[in-house]
């Protein structure tokens, strides 16, 4: 009993610090180093502690402190339980959707068995979709609630946007769903231990929709829309400033971590390195005794997962930099005029083929 | 407004997207009448960044207005000194030297150069192409170092003078040339892989703000965003000046005067600019640059501080400034956007009498409501992009 | 080329009255056949995403192993640590040159006064003696010249000159942009590139 609780609040702490303590500020940082490099630029890297730069990365430490410092203000007219209320309903999600996925696989360690997840529930993957339409709630909410004519016009779009992709980014999913036979993020990883069971290969247009789908829920570039920089301010958030705009910011590039761990998870691999089994990675690690090996085979697979999370993330980065924005109904014709049908034959043809096989 | 609305209580929504707005690079003030994000209405307001330079001319001599010219479409200073320049020599009824003319040539294309990157840079950045907008900037700023080389300053350039030039090319000219349209055409083909076949750039930006040709002349357009409309007018080409008869150039034109073929008309023009560069300073004469009338155009320094006359020329051309005949005159010359004139006249005095300039995106800025009525706002970034209104032109 | 546009299915020349063998038009490349994969989005994300990967990858590399000369591959000149070169043509603040004695050359004839464009220069002019003219007060408002060049185009002594000094320009209040004639005054040695300069564009072999 103490045993789960102590071993559930690690790999809460775990989770949490590797989240919110290192993946935040650090994407912030890569965020501006990597759009620079790309962009024949340093980017920014003059913030230092007694001379010390790191190459950039006390920007984050300045940021928030900066950001931290700022006045709080509610614009006049607005309703001020909601406006504060809204980042906090687009936050949390981001931050819990990390509850069901798991980074690493099943050990017998100090004859306990440990699996890498903080919930292994069964409904597995609604869980993530039922905590994204809860952060639509948010960004409808700051919109709204900031009552000015230009956050409304941010917040219009962003729910039907955010919306209209849960709804592709369900179908598409289903049809991994469909292979794999099974609800649990678990199972599904671990049926991934043979290269050739990796979800690219066996719904390979699921993972470009359900790709589209949640880089769309996110509201990144190309689907930035609701906080398109140059036409509307900066949308649903124009009204917010310090720890709210922080939290905004930071539901935005959890929920990209959270993405890519989906992703990693459904369709690459999760945390299996390719061709080498479990037992073959054991074996490699037999020298250091039966517990010893579970614990340095934990510790590879919990780096090839967060690897591989890593790609995704710069892939995300690079795809923001690059390509420019959709209009707002073309986000939306893409959406219910050719995402959805697109996961609909997919599904009836991933259906099909499990039948007959 | 639709039916359905007639029994709902709805009203337009009026947005102003003011002076100070992101997308509005150039100081204008939209205020556009919304019926959910369909522009119902759009009332274009300029004047924000007026500064008198009519005014300003009448109390300055000739020579003293050309800084003011460079601040005109200050992405392209060298078209409009050149323009300035021109007029002022028809008026005075002389010619400048052949070598003059191809460095005119060489300094106007430049800066054309100049105005159509940051033109394409500023749609893309808007779009939110941030890397195409940064690249572009890049080659902008090696063209910059080309005119910094040439003449002291980027972007106040003040290099051409009435009956010539300020000063001859510097060394190894030809060499930086070669290097920076290298370097731009590396960057080119970088932004046109990122642009031109992008569908979802081409979705935002073909059939937005089309406009047939008999309207775009009607309304009084020039320039690129005529030529995309079809009408292959070009005042280098319809009314040669300088030496552009002797350049072998195309002209790109499009077809139904969208966004697209505007985008993809100053991207041709890029390519194009860069030819006449390169033929100008093959074909360029030795020779000097300077008319040799000391009444219009500063003498060389060594007869300044040897001849008695010289000094005395020198002294009348300052204080009182050259002196035309009286009379008037229009010349014309392409700037960036589009037919750039100066319509002057002169009392026989040394200050201009009035000197009036047509700035091109003023028509195209007028066109403006009718480009974009009935379409969504987010239509207003691209189009209002791709006309290109400099304030300072357009304001004057 | 005999296609016609809708204005009264004229051809091109007649309209705009350039004969046709010197208008030389080109269309545009309009009407693009997009590949399946391309109006799909995929084939032109892919090559955008090489593209700035390219970009990307080269530039990483630069950081490390800098080509030839340089200190990075990437295009940022990091300043205030680096500085430009600044060409010889460049234009920076107007300074007055002083002789070996430390007097200024300046005869104060009073035209780059009339010459300048934003009326910056004010001048109170004396006579030390008979036909030795030297400015008493020589006043030069920062705040309100427009490094445009022509004080030094029509000096008739080079005595101001445009140095190369970009820095340092910037007061916190504008009486202290007037500048007078002991913060102007360069010893020669100084503006020695930028004196050389003038003479050359403006001798008569460059003319």
């Amino acid at each position: 009993m103490l045993a789960d609780l102590i071993e559930s609040l690690a790999k809460i702490v775990f989770i949490f610090t590797v989240n919110v303590g290192v993946f935040a500020p650090i994407l912030g940082w890569v965020e501006r180093k990597q759009s620079a490099v790309m962009q024949d630029r340093i980017g920014a890297n003059r913030a230092d502690i007694l001379g010390f730069t790191a190459i950039g990365l006390f920007h984050s430490l300045a940021d928030a402190l900066k950001l931290l410092t700022k006045e709080d203000f509610v614009p006049a007219n607005a309703n001020k339980f909601f406006h504060t209320l809204a980042p906090f309903i687009a936050l949390v999600p981001a931050i819990a959707a990390f509850a069901i996925i798991p980074f690493g696989g099943r050990y017998e360690l100090f004859g306990r068995e440990i699996n890498l997840v903080i919930a292994d529930l069964d409904v597995g993957i609604l869980y993530v979709f039922a905590l994204a339409g809860l952060a639509t709630y948010g960004t409808v909410l700051a919109g709204w609630s900031s009552r000015s004519n230009w956050s409304l016009l941010g917040g219009l779009r962003a729910s039907a946007q955010m919306l209209s992709y849960e709804v592709a980014m369900g179908l598409s999913i289903i049809g991994v769903i469909i292979v794999y036979g099974s609800l649990r993020l678990t199972d599904i990883g671990a049926m991934q231990e043979d290269f050739f069971r990796w979800g690219i290969f066996l719904q390979p247009v699921g993972f470009i929709i359900y790709m589209t789908c949640a880089i769309a829920e996110n509201k990144r570039i190309p689907f930035d829309i609701p906080e398109a920089e140059s036409e509307l301010v900066a949308g649903y958030f124009t009204e917010y400033s310090g720890m709210k705009f922080v939290m905004f910011w930071m539901a935005e590039f959890l929920e990209m971590v959270t993405i890519s761990a989906i992703v990693t998870t459904l369709f690459f691999g999760a945390w299996h390195i390719p061709f080498v089994t479990d037992a073959m990675l054991l074996s490699w690690f037999q020298s250091a005794g039966p517990n010893g090996a579970a614990a340095l085979a934990m510790l590879v697979n919990i780096v090839v997962f967060f690897a591989k999370v890593s790609f995704f993330i710069w892939l995300q980065m690079t795809i923001r930099w690059t390509l420019p924005r959709f209009r707002y109904d073309q986000v939306m014709r893409m959406c219910w005029k050719m995402l959805l049908p697109l996961s609909l034959i997919n599904l009836s043809i991933t259906g099909l083929v499990v039948l007959l096989l | 407004m639709s039916e359905i609305s007639k029994d709902l209580h709805t009203e337009y929504m009026v947005i102003n997207m003011g002076p100070s707005h992101p997308v509005t690079h150039g100081t204008v003030k939209f205020l556009a009448t919304l019926e959910g994000e369909t522009i119902v209405d759009l009332d274009v307001e300029i004047g924000y960044l007026h500064r008198g330079f009519e005014k300003m001319c009448e109390n300055s001599t000739w020579q003293q207005v050309i800084p003011y010219t460079d601040r005109l479409n200050y992405v392209s200073p060298l078209i409009n000194n050149t323009g300035y320049a021109l007029a002022v020599e028809k008026l005075l009824g002389i010619d400048v030297p052949e070598r003059c003319k191809y460095l005119r040539v060489i300094a106007c294309e430049l800066s054309r150069l100049s105005d159509h990157l940051t033109n394409v840079a500023a749609a893309g950045l808007e779009l939110g192409a941030f890397t195409a907008f940064l690249y572009f900037v890049e080659a902008r700023e090696l063209v910059w170092d080309l005119i910094e080389s040439l003449c002291g300053a980027r972007v106040t350039v003040n290099y051409v003078r009435i009956g010539g030039l300020k000063n001859d090319l510097p060394e190894r000219f030809e060499e930086k040339v070669r290097y920076v349209f290298k370097e731009v055409r590396r960057l080119w083909v970088d932004v046109d892989k990122l642009l031109t076949k992008n569908r979802i750039f081409i979705d935002r930006v073909r059939g937005v703000g089309a406009i047939s040709a008999e309207e775009a002349i009607a309304y009084g357009f020039t320039g690129p965003c005529l030529r995309a409309c079809g009408v292959p007018y070009d005042v280098r080409k319809a009314q040669p000046y300088l030496v552009y008869d002797r350049m072998d150039f195309e002209v790109p034109i499009g077809e139904t005067g969208d966004n697209y073929d505007k985008y993809l008309v100053r991207m041709e023009e890029i390519q194009q600019s860069m030819r006449i560069v390169e033929q100008a300073l093959a074909q360029m004469p030795d020779g000097p640059i300077n008319v040799r009338l000391p009444q219009v155009r500063m003498e060389p320094k060594e007869k300044i501080y040897s001849r008695i006359d010289s000094l005395i020329y020198h002294f009348k051309t300052v204080i009182e400034g050259i002196k035309p005949p009286p009379g008037e005159v229009y010349q014309a010359v392409e700037g960036g956007n589009g037919e750039l004139g100066f319509y002057l006249v002169s009392d026989g005095s040394g200050k201009p009498y009035k000197c009036r300039v047509r700035p091109p995106c003023f028509a195209l800025t007028a066109a403006m409501p009718r480009l974009v009525k009935g379409r969504l706002l987010a239509d207003i970034v691209p189009t209002f992009d791709m006309i290109n209104m400099i304030g300072g032109e357009c304001d004057r | 080329m005999s296609t016609t546009t809708g204005l009264g299915q004229t051809p091109y020349s007649v309209q705009v009255g350039i004969p046709a063998a010197a208008l030389k038009a080109k269309r545009v490349r309009r009407r693009l056949d997009l590949t399946l994969w391309e109006r799909l989005y995929v084939a032109e994300i892919v090559r955008g995403l090489v593209v700035t990967s390219k970009h990307f990858f080269i530039n990483m590399i630069g950081f490390i192993f800098p080509p030839a000369g340089k200190k990075r591959k990437v295009f940022t000149v990091y300043y205030p640590e680096e500085q430009l070169a600044l060409p010889p043509a460049y234009r920076g603040r107007p300074v007055l040159v002083a002789d070996a004695d430390g007097k200024e050359k300046c005869v104060a004839c009073g035209l780059c006064e009339k010459m300048c464009p934003a009326h910056a220069i004010s001048i109170v002019a004396e006579e030390k003696a008979p036909g030795e003219r030297y400015p008493a007060r020589y006043t030069l408002d920062m705040g309100r010249c427009v490094y445009c060049g022509y004080c030094e185009e029509v000096c008739p002594k080079e005595a101001i000159v445009m140095s190369d000094e970009y820095q340092g320009l910037a007061q916190r209040d504008r009486s202290q942009l007037r500048f007078e004639k002991e913060q102007l005054l360069r010893p020669e040695g100084k503006v020695k590139t930028r004196l050389s300069y003038v003479r050359r564009i403006y001798s008569k072999w460059n003319y």
